[in-house]
């Protein structure tokens, strides 16, 4: 099994420097460190919340529900600050905490009623979407004060605020799903979850608390999203669940569970980051670079595949 | 399961309760401004450049320029019509490259990254229709501040995130022309629902905002029942527009579509409910997509300006303000074929009146 992993990472990382040197040919603006801090910024929400949901798949599960929570949580940080009155600091906690509770309450469906992970999420991209638009009542909340756009708009040391967030992140995401028991207590739940639980591994509280991870980390990227694009939405993440998932699957987690990395992961991101902007820069419209994407997801797969089959046989 | 659906029938309910005591749902809450009943022109007021500045452009009087067209999406008839008449006034000025690209679905955070793209990319100058006024200021004044010339189009942004903005036709005029129709169609006290794009999408939520103004003043025994999101997608507007016709039965008397998506949609639903000529579909539409129930009488009014004449403006507009020619403080502006164009607003180039298409005159129109 570690065998694979490496082999699939590195396939992914020798197409990610074939890409970054094919596509700096293309456009001279491409690799310079102006845009490549910028491609930080604009993928630091959707990778956030890769990284959640690289324990979500490897614990067999799937999280659709993502892009909802942010929405719901973008809406009711509008709503804390500006129609309840609070202190912007704590309308952002208080929105963080509502997303770790959407991801709880997903969690608690899936592990009580045992509904499918991908049925109850549905569920609840339909149910959090809906509570957004339903508390906006339609309207976008803006005017948020200089300081709160550090986060989305800003620079620490030269780089953007979001991508250190992102980075801090990534780095305990590694060391939990690396090495830590919860790390191990995820791979054997997503692997077999009988055999996990006759080994006495906790497997519902894992996923439990798995579950209320991508909800809060879902609820600090709609943080990040309105202070990065200065107004709050409705329908503020539409769709992201999907982007996140491809990085994810393009990073070698298996979508059967127990399997997969956080570097993976990462490695899918920056691939998937590094094509849609340098088409981009290269002249290939958008239509084509979705185009890309899906062959190339379709591509590693099939190689990883093919390569795993033979160390296998 | 039970749960769920039970937390989503409260949540639904808090909102349609809530939507009832205030004004028509999907309006913005900007001060209105509807025109006199009788059509009489309304006093414009004298108003500052509001607009931004680039930092440090350089000097492209004259010279060739590559300019890129970013719309809310790109292949829906609507944009394909507005790209049409930009690519046409850039091959006359002989001196812009132009090309449209965008999100394939309405999504500000795409728009957001396509634009910042573009400029990574160092173009001249980007036109733009705004998914979200506020929310794509910041990546347009990140281009002004690079010293890219910026013009909007169909959909502003906050003014000081661009430079000029051409404006397809004024919201009151709109919101007038559509609620006109509306009413000789239904009469003085039908009911009527209003299909649109999002709540929050800038020229939706402002002509409905303007509808209800105008509504509440010059026919105030009409009936708004409800408004309903159906982003600008093809199904999702039919299954929207169905739904309200199954759900208002027989007092439901007429559809405004608020997109060009929303209209044909509406039509279409309306027509498979074989209710034509019982309830009306009035809306923004491409005469494209709205002749066949125009020609089967499904339809009686189709209002609209021309998009390929909005495009064809918006390239004018960027030309002349990256050849120094269109200045803040400036009344009006030359867009060849289309002449002069008065300046609006402080920093706005009106395009002209709203365009009612009926079945004697749809047929001229090809777009």
């Amino acid at each position: 099994m570690s065998r694979y992993l490496v082999r699939h990472e590195s396939i992914l990382a020798i197409l990610l420097v074939l890409a970054l040197i094919v596509l700096s040919l293309q456009s001279d603006r491409f690799f310079t460190v102006d845009n490549l801090l910028n491609q930080g910024r604009l993928m630091a929400e959707v990778g956030l919340i890769a990284l959640a949901m690289t324990f979500v798949i490897v614990s067999a599960g799937i999280d659709l529900s993502v892009g909802s929570i942010l929405g719901l949580v973008a809406i009711l940080l509008g709503v804390f600050w500006q129609n309840v009155g609070l202190p912007l600091p704590l309308a952002m906690m208080l929105g963080v905490f509502v997303g770790g509770l959407a991801g709880l309450f997903n969690g608690f469906i899936i592990t009580r009623f045992r509904v499918p992970p991908l049925i109850a999420t549905l569920a609840t991209l339909a149910l959090y979407r809906g509570l957004a638009e339903g508390i906006s009542q339609a309207r976008s909340v803006r005017g948020y004060p200089e300081w709160f756009f550090v986060l989305g708009q800003g620079e620490v040391l030269g780089v953007p605020t979001q991508l250190w967030i992102f980075l801090a992140c990534a780095v305990i995401a590694a060391i939990v799903l690396g090495i830590s028991t919860f790390g191990r207590a995820t791979y054997a739940s997503g692997a077999n979850a009988v055999a996990a639980r006759f080994s006495g591994i906790p497997v519902d509280r894992t996923i439990l608390l798995i579950y209320t991870a991508s909800g809060l980390i879902s609820g600090l990227a709609a943080i990040i999203f309105v202070s990065r694009v200065s107004t709050t939405r409705s329908d503020m993440g539409t769709g992201l669940e999907l982007d996140v998932i491809t990085a994810v699957v393009l990073g070698g987690t298996s979508i059967f569970g127990g399997r997969g990395t956080i570097i993976g992961t990462m490695l899918g991101l920056a691939l998937m980051q590094a094509l849609k902007n340098g088409l981009a820069l290269a002249g290939v419209k958008g239509d084509g670079t979705i185009v890309v994407i899906g062959l190339i997801l379709i591509a590693t797969i099939i190689i990883s595949n093919l390569l795993r089959r033979e160390s296998d046989g | 399961m039970i749960r769920t659906s039970l937390i989503a029938a409260v949540a639904l309910s808090v909102v349609t309760g809530s939507a009832w005591a205030q004004t028509w749902t999907g309006g913005d809450d900007l001060p209105t401004n509807p025109l006199a009943c009788d059509g009489t022109a309304a006093e414009a007021a004298a108003k500052p450049y509001d607009g931004g500045v680039p930092t440090n452009a350089p000097d492209r009087k004259g010279k060739e320029i590559t300019v890129v067209d970013i719309p809310k999406l790109i292949g829906i008839g609507y944009f394909n019509a507005t790209s049409k008449g930009i690519a046409d006034a850039a091959k006359e000025l002989g001196n812009v490259k132009v090309k449209t690209d965008g999100p394939t679905k309405a999504n500000i955070d795409e728009q957001i990254t396509f634009i910042d793209n573009y400029i990574t990319s160092g173009v001249d100058g980007i036109l733009f229709a705004a998914n979200d006024p506020v929310a794509i200021a910041p990546v347009l004044k990140k281009a002004l501040s690079k010293g890219i010339n910026v013009v909007g189009y169909d959909a502003n942004s906050t003014p000081d995130a661009r430079q000029w903005f051409v404006n397809q036709a004024e919201f009151n005029g709109i919101a007038k022309s559509l609620v006109d129709n509306m009413a000789k169609e239904i009469g003085e006290d039908g009911a009527f629902a209003i299909v649109t794009s999002t709540f929050t999408t800038p020229n939706q939520a402002r002509w409905i905002a303007e509808m209800a103004a105008y509504a509440e003043k010059c026919h105030p025994n009409m009936k708004w029942l409800e408004t309903v999101e159906a982003q600008e997608d093809n199904v999702l507007s039919f299954n929207q527009a169905t739904t309200l016709i199954n759900k208002h039965g027989d007092e439901l008397k007429g559809l405004f579509g608020m997109t060009s998506v929303a209209t044909p949609a509406s039509a279409e639903a309306v027509t498979q409910a074989g209710k034509c000529g019982e309830i009306a579909v009035v809306g923004l539409a491409t005469p494209n997509a709205m002749k066949p129930y125009v020609e089967k009488d499904c339809v009686k009014s189709v209002v609209l300006w021309n998009p390929v004449d909005l495009g064809y403006a918006a390239m004018h507009v960027l030309r002349a303000v990256a050849d120094g020619e269109l200045k803040p403080g400036a009344t009006s502006v030359k867009a060849g074929k289309l002449g002069e164009l008065q300046v609006i607003n402080g920093s706005e180039i009106l395009l002209g009146a709203p365009f009612t298409f009926t079945k004697e005159n749809i047929g001229g129109f090809d777009f």
